[in-house]
């Protein structure tokens, strides 16, 4: 029994580089191996998707690139499916962008589903700049940029991320403002995001909305999802392999999946180990 | 593959590298990564936020063509007519600018104060409609309503109920100090800490599983940049920055850190 617990202390006390290696090693095997592991839907993933397909087919629908390169890995998979979702049903997107660097994750987007770009894959389409989908592109101003938008588009929008006018693209003519849109949805990896769309976007106008959030967000998001604010949500990496599934087209979440798995059991042990060693050397400590 | 992606692609691997080198120590790698994306993140957000906002929606209304201000020779067509109304947010920017000097810093408190009273109108009436007004009707649940099964995993359920209000309401009383947690009052506040510490415990795994979901995307990335398409980028400059951090601390013992 000493033998077991000298074994805990010495775990419990092992340097953190270490730990930094092992869970280095615990996502990397499963990617260089891929591993597959059955994925299961929440209720939340399965509202969003519902509540995606319950648009009325060939709408208008106003998507919002709220992320950067920091937090790709989690919400690019979600944006993508969405637009593959989205183009399915037959829908217009409008692509604005409430972070700067949004534009660039916009455009990676379109290329990884555009026929094109992608001949080969069988999850793409042929989609046309300014009859599929318009790139409104970025402003800066956050909350301030969407209560625009919820009372006129053209004051936030002059041109387009082309630099070509508004009022010239015919695909924007029966757009003033929010209320024309049939849906929102905004990727969100913090502020401006999510928050500030149902804030300013989804409650004021009663324009149906949903998000795809970043894990760390969710506690402060799925509140939004029980009132109703929200139709769904796509919490982090595994709503986003939970979303693959339901479409149909696995991607890059699915294949994270393992690794991220890996990695968390690694994480709980070492929160095991290091308990069980505090309350060990409690224990010795009071003896002596 | 161009020139372009393969240089792109030794570019992010050492930015990428340069920043997980951190796990070791401190180290020249870590400060050129951190400093190079301090300085491009900054003059990135300020070129497009120049281009894309002030040059057609601001400098566009204040100076369209045909506009009274077309004399100074200055003329922004955006399709847009003048609006005299524009010059109030140019100024207060300019005063915002102008504040570098140190005898005209007063002036940026103008700018200063109209930015944080409408954000705070702003936020008010977002913070009050959104994230008080709908969550309090949406806690205000019929507990024992006859239509609800007695417990479900996933939906509705006479038990959520019941969880859901002794939990927001014990959570509420926590935070009540007019009265002394003690007795009957004090076992209900207890509770509510616990409903916190379940709701902080749910914060920190979903923080976890965010932070493993970007490690899988940068590993995903120098995966792909190790092969022979990107000149293995990752293994050559993952070596490159393992010889010379090396080097680095067998010259620099004194600065070994734990």
């Amino acid at each position: 029994m000493k033998f077991l617990e000298n074994i805990i202390l010495k775990l419990g006390a092992v340097d953190r580089r270490v730990i930094f290696f092992l869970i280095g090693l615990a996502v990397l095997i499963p990617l260089l191996t891929p591993i597959s592991l059955p994925v299961r839907e929440t209720p939340t993933t399965v509202k969003f998707y519902d509540g995606i397909e319950d648009i009325p087919k060939n709408s208008k629908v106003l998507v919002s690139f709220d992320y950067g390169p920091s937090t790709r890995p989690e919400i690019h998979p979600m944006n993508v499916g969405v637009l593959r979702h989205m183009l399915r049903n037959g829908h217009q997107i409008y692509i604005s962008c409430l972070w700067p660097d949004g534009i660039y994750m916009a455009l990676d987007a379109l290329e990884e589903i555009t026929d094109e770009v992608n001949p080969d894959n069988v999850s793409t389409f042929d989609i046309k700049e300014y009859e599929d989908y318009i790139l409104l592109g970025y402003r800066p101003g956050a909350e301030a940029v969407i209560k625009g938008l919820a009372s006129d588009l053209r004051k936030v929008y002059t041109v387009d991320a082309n630099g070509n006018f508004i009022d010239d693209i015919e695909m924007m003519d029966d757009i003033k403002n929010l209320n024309d849109f049939a849906y929102i949805y905004s990727g969100s990896a913090g502020y401006p995001g999510t928050f500030e769309w149902v804030k300013y976007g989804g409650d004021p106008t009663g324009v149906p909305m949903s998000s795809g959030t970043t894990s760390v967000q969710v506690n402060e998001v799925i509140p939004y999802v029980q009132t109703g604010q929200l139709i769904g949500l796509l919490a982090g990496m595994p709503g986003a392999a939970e979303y693959e599934k339901l479409i149909n087209v696995p991607g890059i979440a699915i294949q994270g999946m393992a690794a991220q798995s890996f990695a968390h059991i690694v994480i709980v042990l070492f929160i095991v180990f290091g308990n069980l060693a505090f309350f060990i050397k409690q224990r010795r400590d009071r003896k002596y | 593959m161009s020139f372009s992606a393969i240089l792109g692609a030794w570019i992010a691997t050492f930015l990428t590298l340069g920043i997980f080198s951190y796990l070791y120590r401190d180290n020249p790698f870590y400060k050129i990564a951190e400093n190079v994306f301090v300085g491009v993140s900054a003059a990135y957000v300020a070129a497009i936020s120049f281009w894309t906002q002030i040059y057609p929606n601001l400098l566009g209304r204040l100076f369209p063509k045909d506009g009274p201000l077309a004399f100074t020779g200055l003329v922004f067509d955006f399709n847009h007519e003048f609006n005299i109304l524009y010059l109030f947010p140019m100024l207060l920017g300019v005063m915002m600018l102008i504040s570098v000097f140190q005898q005209f810093n007063w002036m940026a408190r103008w700018g200063i104060a109209y930015t944080v009273a409408i954000a705070a109108g702003l936020k008010a009436f977002g913070y009050l409609n959104s994230n008080v007004l709908n969550q309090v009707s949406a806690s205000s649940v019929d507990i024992f309503s006859g239509s609800l099964p007695f417990f479900s995993l996933g939906g509705d359920s006479v038990f959520n109920n019941i969880v859901l209000v002794v939990g927001t309401l014990s959570a509420l009383m926590y935070f009540y100090f007019s009265k002394e947690q003690t007795g009957n009052f004090g076992r209900f506040t207890r509770l509510g800490i616990y409903f916190l510490m379940v709701s902080f415990g749910a914060s920190f795994g979903f923080a976890v599983m965010g932070r493993i979901s970007l490690l899988v995307g940068r590993f995903n990335d120098l995966i792909e940049y190790s092969s022979a398409d990107y000149n293995y980028a990752t293994l050559g400059v993952l070596v490159f920055i393992i010889v010379t951090l090396g080097f680095w601390s067998f010259q620099n013992p004194e600065r070994k850190e734990n």
